[in-house]
């Protein structure tokens, strides 16, 4: 097969395993079937059992990298349309952003004194809990490199939709814009698809936290990089 | 009697998705090439959401005519950034290495970051929750 046939084939296998994926999930609720993990490993396991260069992986799937900024763009309609929430619990929503903001940086800074990582790993870290249009964007100012901070932007994700159950019990967490808030600040968009399955409100606040967290971290990140990596 | 108006409706809808995806994809172009001519900090696309959202404030771009188009893009987020998580092949050696390390890190780091969170924001809430009510109480009282 000739180079460009097979990254054709690259970019129809990933729009398929993506839509197959939602279309099992939406029918057969288990964490497994969530797109965010089984996604990226079965075409990640797909393209190392073939040995596909990544150059040729990359040649037309990349179009839909270029995505991540209109994407970014459209943030600004559910902001429009749930103005009202914004306007009703401005403190909650604001309080929410900061200190997600802070305890994902500071839990960074501590965690990796005891548990050893390469330093482009650590700095990838940083700012995983936020969406991955903010984080490939931010990571630089700390030293992270953007590839692998969408990796660990996914794995933070996947871990936050599995642990959030049983924290919220732990912490006695009830409140919807408690649980919303928490997970969009902490999961962004994973986050956000479990905060619509506890109710509407709770959706809707943690993909609200999810747009701030992230243009918060956009702009603070050179500020925020003085601190800490 | 036809399937013909549904078939017909169907591909007009995708014609609008297509077309609204389009002037989102040119807006964020747009404020890209901003961006870079003026050598902002702030990225192109932070820039493009503050644009939209005042567009939509005054009104000047309607709620229904990127409704379609803003939705599908934020629905499917997560196929536009596959293409970034796969290419962690390329640090294989790395994740072959730390992976337990990698593991422990973002379990830790992911029950840090929702305890210490909803703990504050459940408190904080319940509190601007009840500020809410009182002064809801307030503007009846005055009535």
């Amino acid at each position: 097969m000739s180079a460009t046939a097979l990254s054709i084939v690259c970019l129809a296998l990933t729009l398929f395993c993506y839509y197959a994926c939602k279309y099992l999930y939406l029918r057969h609720r288990v964490w497994w079937l969530a797109p965010i993990f089984l996604v990226p490993l079965v075409v990640i396991g797909i393209v190392a059992l073939f040995k596909i260069d990544l150059p040729i992986y990359f040649q037309y799937t990349h179009l839909l990298v270029m995505l991540l900024a209109p994407a970014t763009v459209a943030f600004a309609l559910p902001i429009y349309r749930e103005r009202a929430l914004i306007q009703k619990y401005p403190i909650t929503i604001f309080s929410g952003v900061v200190a997600g903001l802070f305890l994902g940086m500071f839990s960074s800074w501590l965690l990796i004194k005891f548990i050893p990582l390469p330093t482009e790993l650590a700095h990838s870290f940083i700012v995983r809990s936020i969406s991955t249009p903010f984080a490939v964007e931010a990571t630089t100012s700390f030293g992270g490199i953007p590839e692998l901070t969408a990796v660990m932007v996914v794995m933070t994700g996947v871990v936050g939709i599995l642990i959030c159950e049983p924290i919220f019990k732990l912490a006695r967490i009830r409140t919807s814009l408690g649980r919303g808030v928490a997970l969009g600040a902490s999961a962004h968009g994973a986050g956000a698809s479990k905060a619509t399955e506890y109710g509407r409100e709770e959706g809707v606040v943690a993909s609200l936290t999810m747009i701030f967290a992230g243009v918060s971290m956009v702009l603070g990140a050179p500020f925020f990089a003085i601190f800490v990596g | 009697m036809s399937p013909l108006p549904a078939v017909k409706s169907r591909s007009f809808k995708l014609l609008q998705l297509l077309l609204q995806v389009a002037f989102l994809c040119l807006l964020a172009w747009f404020t890209h090439t901003i961006a870079v001519y003026l050598g902002s900090p702030i990225p192109g696309a932070v820039l493009g959401m503050t644009l939209l959202l005042i567009l939509l404030s005054f009104k000047v771009v309607p709620e229904k005519a990127v409704n379609l188009g803003a939705s599908w893009l934020i629905a499917d987020l997560l196929l536009f950034f596959i293409p970034s998580v796969v290419a962690v092949l390329k640090y294989e050696p790395l994740f072959e290495k730390y992976g337990l390390n990698i593991i422990a890190v973002v379990i830790l780091g992911s029950s840090m970051v929702l305890l210490g969170t909803g703990f504050v924001v459940d408190r904080i809430f319940r509190f601007e929750r009840r500020l809410n009510h009182r002064r809801r109480q307030l503007i009846l009282a005055t009535r």
